[in-house]
């Protein structure tokens, strides 16, 4: 059955269609974030304005036609406010005049479920890495385990904040991937517990290092510690629950270097390791269409006026199915 | 040299000294993160570890013996006994747990990861292992941590008894315990249930 899924948590707005498991289309925009980050208002104005045409975009794709979309999932939260009262009109809308089910997604289960489903894993340990969020998790029965995160910020965000506040633009992640390459080591605070890490203060550190040493040899410290310590509490993480495969997905498992860290460290105890492609790690319509197929097959189908969205919603609030 | 058991951070190795057994945690090298992170942190826990196993056996609880500490190994005593995680306490041994957790918070010692898991009954009573996480802190919310991990590992009515030996001895008992009251409160941990 062809299931389209509407994506609008942040800066991107996303359209995918999956037919049977299968993505058939992943069309998206993306607001561009200048140098004060991401305006919600501005962010929700863009999407409004590239909502329709990336509908469009996604169901030429998939060569199919409007008629033959049998349901509809959209991005229930976490994200920002503004930005899923996007895609939840755009959803409604569809729902409506298409007159077919509807299901809200987990934007966090999206990620992980398409990883899950693109590295052709069973049953791993996920490492959800994105700008707002960062945990550990683990399915148990239908529902979703978290067992370690970040006491703070997500590392994305982290990240961001490092290339804004050494003035590198594009400010975000892959431009501090790009500047750390040939760094020097500049001893930075390393900070997990148990499973869990936190990452403000290596955030200030660094930021307080801007001028003293040069760009390359900050990005390049911060960049080896908090990888360092998202593999660290994995590692932690996988011994502890017995698993034999592990994901890692989100925004920032487009680093290179992170997942060659979780690499090296799940090839030291065995285990087998993958990942989704680029761009269905980064924010996709796809993963969300993904996982609405499986919910509707499942008959997590939602009422129509009982749709909204919510901020801070949590992953192991989501009562999914059993394998 | 027989190898005991390996943990996400360091191998237990069992050796013999002059006929006693011996315990040697040692931190391997983990070649996916840079030589310069990678030794310091061996270094600097190995160093923090072993003074927490001697400030806690100090402060009046029963915890290995350090025998002797290398750049990134403990020797320690061998404890024999069961793991509290498979065993059946009897109410005085919880007790005497709770007590323990009371003399080693008194001195500013968390623990990090006190679980069933980390404890061991012998027919000398309780024993406390494993200090790798542990912290030299005198925050009420590690302390707190310490009892909330004990508490999601065991019966209600072991941790009850475990209490009950905590109060006995600890001055701060009841800022502890509304400082526990209000991390239980919180989202995060609401959700959130620990694996044992």
């Amino acid at each position: 059955m062809a299931v389209i899924g509407i994506e609008s948590s942040a800066h991107t707005f996303g359209v995918g269609i999956v037919d049977n498991g299968k993505v058939v289309a992943n069309a998206k925009a993306m607001y561009k974030i200048g140098s004060k980050g991401m305006i919600p208002r501005e962010v929700a104005e863009t999407h409004l304005n590239n909502a329709a045409n990336v509908i469009q975009e996604a169901v030429q794709e998939a060569g199919i036609t409007f008629k033959e979309i049998e349901g509809i999932g959209y991005t229930k939260g976490p994200g920002i406010g503004h930005c899923l009262h996007v895609g939840l009109l755009s959803a409604k809308t569809l729902a409506k005049k298409l007159n077919i089910p509807i299901v809200p997604v987990n934007h966090g289960i999206g990620h992980i479920e398409i990883a899950k489903k693109r590295a052709k894993l069973r049953d791993p340990l996920a490492l959800y890495v994105s700008g707002g969020n960062s945990q550990i998790l683990k399915k148990y029965g239908d529902r979703y385990k978290i067992l370690g995160e970040t006491f703070d910020i997500g590392i994305g965000n982290m990240l961001d904040s490092l290339a804004r506040s050494l003035e590198l633009y594009p400010a975000w992640g892959s431009t501090v991937e790009k500047t750390a390459e040939n760094g020097r080591y500049i001893e930075m605070p390393y900070t997990v517990k148990g499973m869990d890490f936190s990452f403000t203060g290596l955030l200030t550190h660094a930021s307080k290092m801007k001028g003293k040493h040069n760009d390359k040899d900050i990005c390049f410290s911060v960049q080896e510690t908090a990888y360092a310590m998202l593999t660290e509490a994995t590692e932690r993480a996988l011994l502890l629950t017995n698993s034999k495969e592990l994901c890692v997905c989100g925004g920032v498992a487009q680093s290179k270097r992170l997942k060659r860290m979780l690499k090296g460290m799940a090839e030291e105890h065995n285990i087998k390791f993958g990942y989704a492609e680029d761009t269905f790690n980064a924010d996709n319509g796809a993963m969300i269409a993904l996982v609405a197929e499986q919910m509707l097959a499942h008959g997590r189908k939602a009422k129509l006026q009982e749709c909204g969205i919510e901020q801070r919603y949590r992953i192991d609030e989501v009562k999914l199915w059993k394998e | 040299m027989e190898r005991v058991s390996e943990g996400a951070e360091a191998i237990m190795f069992e050796i013999k000294l002059s006929g006693n057994p011996l315990l040697v945690k040692v931190r391997n090298r983990k070649s996916w993160r840079i030589a310069n992170i990678d030794e310091e942190l061996r270094k600097s826990r190995t160093r923090k570890e072993a003074k927490l196993m001697i400030m806690a056996k100090k402060a009046g609880a029963a915890v290995p013996g350090v025998a002797a500490i290398g750049k990134y190994s403990i020797f320690m005593q061998k404890i024999d006994g069961k793991l509290l995680k498979d065993s059946k306490p009897t109410a005085k041994e919880m007790q005497t747990i709770g007590r323990y957790l009371g003399y080693m918070h008194a001195k500013g010692i968390t623990h990090g990861d006190f679980t069933s898991a980390n404890l061991m009954l012998t027919t000398n009573g309780p024993y406390i292992i494993d200090f790798g996480l542990g912290n030299f802190s005198n925050s009420e919310e590690e302390k707190a941590l310490d009892l909330l991990l004990l508490e999601r590992s065991i019966s209600k009515d072991d941790y009850a008894n475990a209490r009950k030996g905590y109060a006995s001895v600890s001055k701060e008992y009841l800022t502890v315990i509304s400082r526990l009251n209000e991390i239980k409160k919180r989202g995060r941990y609401q959700t959130r249930t620990l694996l044992s």
